[in-house]
């Protein structure tokens, strides 16, 4: 079998979108993937004991998961633990699909704030991107939301604000407040091999349904019918290079353990903000591959969660609905220095949950425990009758915030990862600020109790900012393309090389950013140097 | 896998710490009343062994003549096993069917969404008054 032109490391979003693009103009691609195929099996949202196995089955924690794909990811230093789904589709097997664009301003930090980076590239440059990957996943929303520019909206109609929802969208009415109905990857009507959603809320425990925009569902089988060989179960070592410094390929061992080196004139890294650098770390000895700057790991950024719960004297059946979010704010979005903090936080509207979810201590608060004489009544005020914000912080770059290799191995004795990230002051502030917020809106849609969760440390589903991209290659690891400045023919597609973090969940700008790098890297296929 | 089995002593143990979590109450059941500590024990054992081992070292160490102090010291020293304990003993209960019945809760029904209805948020003029107020972002510079 002939070396592919591109190989792929990892199978989420932005792999999928960049090998489906790629085969749609005959590239030859090979994709690996650490992980299996979901199992949907195991996604009995009808069963009842459904939160006692989805706990276990679709845990969001590798180091909790421990299963053969995971890598061990020591956590000891940091404020929050990293969550990833390692498998065909990556995250978004396990995302709440909660689907947003980034706004204007996030890609002009710098300009705007006078902090961080500028991104190398504009809001109205990706937007078409947007426009396009929202097609292929399916999204639902309602166009022209007055927190972005005017412009084409997602194809599907935005999911039921249902009763909670109403309540908060007529309460930031009589606030002033933005709100609008929620983008989400969840599909309300049949759309190609998607099905319409049916509002279990489950969205983060699998979609068993087929409702959800998972790329297993909406790229990986299109990208094999075009001719992407996907290998599962291939954990890959190093990248290799050449005596020029181009990349040769990779070295991965098989599920049985054997070592294979595969060739390719392309390399593409899409392996997401933490296995990203991890596998760069291991590279290129002593300091990394592509790592000339010496930013690879570094400025990670993983966004502070917050909560806050609303309890109602309606019954809302708040464990049923899209969870995703029913409604989104961006009301307290842009920075506004008076408050003592820059920049902001994104607001989505979701469920509480089954009625297990209504004795954790998340996001309950242990201060308000439910356990003894309480429990029947505190229960009663909780089920079916509560529903809460979920706060997505920006949080600023900081190189001591970082990836680095750890000292645990994987299955195949290759070393882990460590993250050492603290929450910033900035952080700290804008979190208390938006969750007073937060309680506030609750209030005004009736809420008779408000709750502010406690901080947890297992939040850090958004993994980002460790292979920067930027236009210095003394500041930034790769281009405004992907394109690594040391090794030209080795990219990085995934959520690794945001220069900022935003304060939105990141799939969309993931995927419309692979979809922005991967055509730049057709349209430059003549001038592509590959090893020979 | 090691098997754990759950002896009378073990589950009259677990029956009296989880009563001090769930008592009856407003016409509700206890804990043991509703058969936490015996056929919906084993329902979530079935369902994820992986809780017996935890269970099974709380138990051991629990000195259940003052279930309301057993449960204090878990808390406070044994963070793995109080969240062991804790949902075994609600996922036991509202794995009841009466339990899950009396509190209305009818398991994750499937919803479909109303393709031929008006959406709610296109109801009532709702988006009007955000739509009148403008945009609420900066542009690009």
């Amino acid at each position: 079998m002939p070396d592919p032109d591109v190989l792929i490391v990892g199978a989420g979003p932005s792999g999928a979108v960049a090998a489906k693009r790629l085969a749609e103009e005959g590239f030859a691609v090979t994709v690996l993937e650490q992980g299996d195929w979901p199992d949907y099996g195991k996604a009995r949202p009808e069963a009842a004991d459904f939160d006692i196995t989805a706990t276990r089955d679709w845990a969001w924690d590798p180091n909790a998961r421990a299963g053969k794909a995971d890598y061990p990811i020591d956590d000891s230093e940091s404020d929050i633990t990293a969550l990833m789904w390692n498998g065909v589709g990556g995250g978004t097997i396990v995302y709440a699909a909660q689907w947003q664009r980034n706004m204007p301003s996030d890609f002009r930090v710098r300009s705007l704030d006078g902090i961080a980076d500028d991104w190398p590239l504009t809001y109205e440059e990706l937007e078409p991107y947007y426009v396009r990957v929202e097609k292929d996943f399916g999204i639902s929303g309602v166009a022209n939301d007055t927190a972005f520019p005017p412009g084409e909206g997602p194809p599907l109609p935005a999911v039921p604000l249902g009763p909670a929802g109403r309540k908060v969208a007529r309460a930031h009415n009589e606030l002033g407040w933005h709100w609008w109905p929620a983008p989400n990857a969840i599909a309300t009507r049949a759309y190609g091999a998607l099905s319409p959603c049916v509002q279990r809320g489950v969205c983060l425990k699998a979609c068993k349904d087929r409702a959800k925009g998972t790329v297993d569902i909406t790229h990986w089988p299109v990208a094999q019918d075009a001719g992407v060989e996907l290998i599962t179960k291939a954990t890959v070592r190093e990248v290799t290079t050449n005596a020029e410094g181009l990349a040769t390929g990779v070295v991965y061992l098989d599920d049985e353990g054997a070592e294979h080196a595969l060739r390719a004139g392309v390399v593409i890294l899409a392996a997401n903000g933490i296995g990203t650098p991890r596998l760069l770390l291991m590279s290129g000895a002593p300091d990394g591959l592509a790592n000339s700057s010496g930013l690879v790991g570094k400025r990670l950024m993983m966004h502070p969660f917050g909560t806050v719960v609303g309890l109602f004297e309606d019954e809302l059946e708040s464990w049923q609905g899209p969870w995703g979010q029913w409604l989104h704010s961006l009301e307290f979005y842009e920075t506004d220095e008076s408050r003592g903090f820059v920049r902001g936080a994104k607001w989505g509207l979701q469920p509480t949950g089954a009625p297990l979810s209504m004795t954790t201590s998340y996001p309950w608060g242990a201060e308000n425990p439910i356990w003894g004489p309480g429990f029947h009544e505190g229960f009663a005020k909780r089920f079916g009758r509560s529903a809460m914000w979920g706060i997505i912080a920006e949080d600023l770059p900081e190189e001591s915030n970082r990836v680095v290799l750890g000292d645990g191995t994987d299955r195949h004795g290759i070393r882990g990862a460590k993250i050492v990230y603290e929450m910033s002051e900035n952080s700290t502030r804008l979190m208390h600020f938006h969750e007073e917020r937060a309680a506030e809106s609750l209030r005004a849609a009736g809420a008779y109790e408000t709750v502010i969760a406690p901080q947890i440390r297992a939040t850090g589903w958004h993994l980002l900012g460790t292979a920067k991209m930027g236009t210095d290659p003394a500041t930034s690891v790769v281009d405004a393309w992907g394109r690594t400045h040391d090794v030209p023919n080795l990219f990085v597609f995934d959520g690794s090389v945001w220069p900022t973090s935003a304060g939105m969940n990141p799939t969309a700008t993931i995927a419309a950013m692979s979809l922005r790098m991967t055509e730049a890297l057709i349209a430059s296929r003549r001038e592509q140097a590959v090893a020979a | 896998m090691t098997v754990v089995l759950f002896d009378a002593e073990a589950r009259a143990k677990l029956a009296a710490l989880a009563d001090a979590l769930i008592p009856a109450g407003n016409g509700m059941p206890s804990a043991s009343e509703a058969g936490v500590a015996g056929e919906w024990l084993d329902a979530i054992l079935t369902a994820d062994p992986g809780f017996a081992g935890p269970l099974a070292a709380v138990l051991e160490h629990a000195d259940v003549a003052d279930p309301e102090g057993a449960l204090r010291k878990i808390e406070t020293t044994d963070p793995g096993g109080w969240g062991a304990l804790t949902t075994v003993v609600a996922g036991a209960y509202f794995l009841n069917p009466e339990i899950a019945r009396r509190v209305g809760y009818p398991g994750r029904r499937a919803i479909p969404i109303d393709a031929d209805a008006e959406p709610d948020w296109a109801q009532d003029g709702l988006l009007q008054s955000v739509k009148a107020r403008g945009p609420v972002y900066r542009p690009t510079p």
